[in-house]
């Protein structure tokens, strides 16, 4: 009897501690390649929460690019049409068609993919008079395609496709025929005038702006991007980044003021450096960045159509871009620098720039407030969310795609519970609705508490609803002394106003205190005097 | 005539610039006690400054406060000027004795420290638009000081205003040679230390065996 209950015994406990093993094991979940950080008011980088988790990666096969090489589908281009990416350098993405454009620029094929990225669209060249690259075919081929732009006109509502075909030295526009067609609009070459001035002309990334003006960034071109008008003639250059001054540019320019003409002719000339890339957002402002490792001077800007910088930290601004300092790995002994290779407004007004060096993208709001950090390059690059090459950086939305040359995919993140609270907060906060964002920043707080952007909207959201003394505390968490400085003024003048009376009437006790004291110094000495006298 | 107390002549010597040290000079006056009283003051004052300026003026970081450096850019640097000055001027005729130039030195100082003080009050009360006063009150308290401070160089050497110029300008490379002599020999006593240690370390190992 009592065996028989000790083993019902041994039995029911084996059977829970199984149970609870197999729930235990049933929590393991992927975490992040990276550490999520943020920068506070002294540029120390804080930890963060991940704002983007990785949703998956898109290879070629995901893309259905084997279809290209299946004689009995209707995308058939030939038997030895590669199935998966090269080298891939640009990918857009058509709202008004949910479409993206990816340039497989290794492959030297344009392709069009749908919204989930599935390849609906295959493209190695175009009919149309042209005399350049040519085939056997009749079709004038792509040669290294390097950057896409495609936007419906508003002229004649047709489907306009951009595309800098690098190594063919023209830029194009094309419209689209079929999934296998396009066919040429006009062609743009090397401008044939004393004012364009370079040697080469090789488009790497393309833009149109609503009147079909056309911007071509060029290798080698530094007096910035190449403009063309409606019609194809060459207008001029558009937006040049200025020299960055370093202690190497000064010494040149004292150097210069001594040497002769012969030196000068041997020194190497101080040239701004070219932007690498550039987007253009609804109201037809262009934001473009530079490539350079660590550059401080025109980083991102962001132009009007005249061509003048909106980010100039040269008028009084402070805006900052990217890492703040070179992150030194210990590990493999080098010093990794923040190169910024694109950027990408989103529909939601974010802008995400990528740096290539360190893998990363970093996220602001329209009025660059850092929102998060995301992404790596490491040497674990197989895993999901760090990258080798990332060439471009697209946004749906609130997802962000990343195209990556080395790797041959499309990673997609997405944002995470986090990263809705704080696109939430940053959308109403960003149109002046504090209060309406308060919710939304407590929320933001409740999983970061060291977010810094969250207090400054909290602050604002109190000041707003008349709350001085909340407000001011918001504003020294975050470290934010003008709105502080804003708040401190509303809130001495409601405490002058409710402690009027006590403060007039310590005043008046004071000075009364301060006469009664000197007149009865005075009279007192007096009064002695005549009491000693009355007394002798 | 001229009959206060040690803290009589102190307001004396600040309100009159131009005969005050020459009356403390004349009258054998000034306190040790009270010399070393406004060095620590002078200390307070820069922990004060760095820790209680209000919130939209304090530009100092304040995820660390290290005293160390406040010691040295008040303390320090007074008595590096005193010795200094010393040096220098014993050198140049000056008729200033240490004690001299340390107390006339540091009665100079009583219209910076107080005039920081009144500034950090202030600026728990003034918002950004409103920050002129502050640094008025600043800047106030800076050249007063300045000028009592030639003054009292002055009165302590018996020199003309030139050559008291001439011998501020030489204290303050002496200041300049000294800390950097005094690092010099920091780093050097630092080696010399770690060279005995390895030294020791060495000789214990080989004991051990």
């Amino acid at each position: 009897m009592s065996r028989n209950k000790i083993s019902i015994k041994r039995i029911l406990s084996a059977a829970l501690a199984a149970g609870m093993a197999l729930t235990m094991t049933t929590a393991v979940y992927a975490d992040e390649p990276y550490t999520a950080y943020n920068y506070d008011y002294w540029d120390d980088a804080i930890p963060s929460q991940s704002a983007y988790r990785v949703d998956r990666t898109v290879t070629g096969a995901d893309m259905g690019l084997d279809r290209l090489s299946d004689k009995n589908d209707p995308l058939y281009v030939g038997d030895d049409a590669p199935a998966s990416l090269k080298d891939a350098k640009d990918l857009y993405y058509d709202s008004d068609n949910e479409t993206f454009w990816l340039c497989d620029s290794g492959n030297n094929r344009i392709l069009r993919l749908d919204g989930d990225l599935k390849v609906t669209g295959c493209y190695t060249g175009f009919d149309g008079q042209t005399e350049i690259g040519v085939a056997e075919d009749g079709e004038s081929k792509f040669l290294n395609p390097a950057g896409i732009y495609v936007k419906e006109s508003i002229f004649d509502d047709e489907l306009y496709v951009y595309i800098a075909d690098t190594d063919n030295s023209r830029a194009v526009k094309c419209t689209v025929e079929s999934d296998r067609e396009m066919s040429l609009v006009q062609e743009y070459t090397k401008p044939d005038t004393e004012l364009y001035d370079s040697e080469t002309f090789n488009p790497s990334k393309i833009l149109a702006d609503k009147a079909e003006n056309i911007y071509v960034v060029c290798k080698s071109v530094n007096k910035g991007s190449v403009q063309f008008d409606k019609n194809g003639d060459f207008q001029g250059f558009y937006g040049a980044n200025r020299v960055e001054v370093t202690a190497a540019v000064i010494a040149q320019k004292l150097w210069r003021k001594i040497a002769s003409n012969e030196q000068i002719a041997g020194m190497t000339r101080n040239v701004p450096v070219e932007y690498a890339n550039f987007d253009i957002d609804e109201d037809g402002f262009i934001y473009t960045v530079t490539e350079a490792a660590n550059a401080t001077t025109d980083a991102v800007k962001k132009l009007n159509p005249a061509g003048y910088n909106i980010w100039d930290n040269a008028v009084g601004d402070e805006y900052s871009f990217g890492d703040v300092a070179s992150e030194y790995d210990a590990t493999t002994n080098t010093t990794y620098k923040c190169r910024l290779t694109d950027i990408v407004v989103s529909d939601n007004g974010t802008i995400n720039i990528l740096d290539y060096e360190n893998g990363r993208v970093f996220q602001y709001d329209k009025l660059c407030n850092l929102l998060c950090i995301f992404g790596t390059k490491n040497s674990t690059s197989d895993q999901a969310g760090s990258f080798l090459g990332p060439n471009a950086i697209e946004a749906r939305g609130t997802e962000i795609f990343i195209l990556d040359g080395s790797k041959n995919d499309i990673t997609v993140y997405t944002e995470t519970t986090f990263g809705k609270d704080v696109h939430e907060a940053v959308l109403l906060y960003d149109e002046g609705k504090y209060s309406e964002a308060k919710s939304e920043w407590e929320d933001v707080v409740k999983r970061d508490g060291g977010y810094a952007l969250a207090y400054v909207g909290l602050g604002k959201a109190a000041l707003n609803d008349g709350e001085y003394s909340e407000a001011l505390d918001y504003f020294e968490i975050a470290y934010d002394q003008d709105d502080y400085d804003k708040a401190f003024k509303y809130a001495r003048e409601e405490f002058l106003r409710n402690n009027f009376t006590v403060i007039m009437i310590v005043v008046i006790v004071l000075i009364v205190l301060i006469i009664v004291y000197k007149v009865l110094k005075k009279k007192g000495v007096r009064l002695i005097k005549r009491k000693k006298k009355e007394g002798e | 005539m001229y009959e206060f107390t040690p803290v009589g002549w102190l307001k004396h010597c600040v309100f009159h610039p131009v005969e005050g040290f020459e009356d403390l000079r004349w009258k054998k006056q000034g306190s040790m006690k009270i010399a070393m009283l406004i060095v620590l003051f002078f200390f307070i004052a820069m922990v004060v400054d760095r820790q209680l300026t209000g919130f939209q003026f304090n530009d100092s970081y304040v995820k660390v406060f290290n005293v160390v450096p406040l010691i040295v850019q008040s303390v320090v640097y007074f008595f590096t000027w005193v010795i200094g000055n010393w040096a220098i001027c014993t050198l140049l005729d000056g008729e200033g004795t240490l004690k001299k130039i340390c107390i006339y030195s540091a009665y100079a100082l009583v219209p910076y420290i107080v005039c920081t003080f009144v500034a950090v009050l202030f600026s728990n009360f003034l918002v950004q638009d409103e920050s002129i006063w502050i640094y008025a009150i600043q800047y106030l308290g800076m050249g007063w000081s300045v000028i009592l401070m030639i003054q009292a160089m002055r009165a302590a050497h018996q020199y003309s205003f030139g050559k008291t110029l001439a011998s501020i300008i030489g204290t303050l490379i002496a200041m300049l040679l000294i800390l950097f002599l005094a690092i010099l020999l920091l780093s050097l006593f630092q080696q010399v230390y770690v060279f005995g240690y390895s030294v020791y370390t060495e000789i214990a190992y080989r004991i051990r065996g």
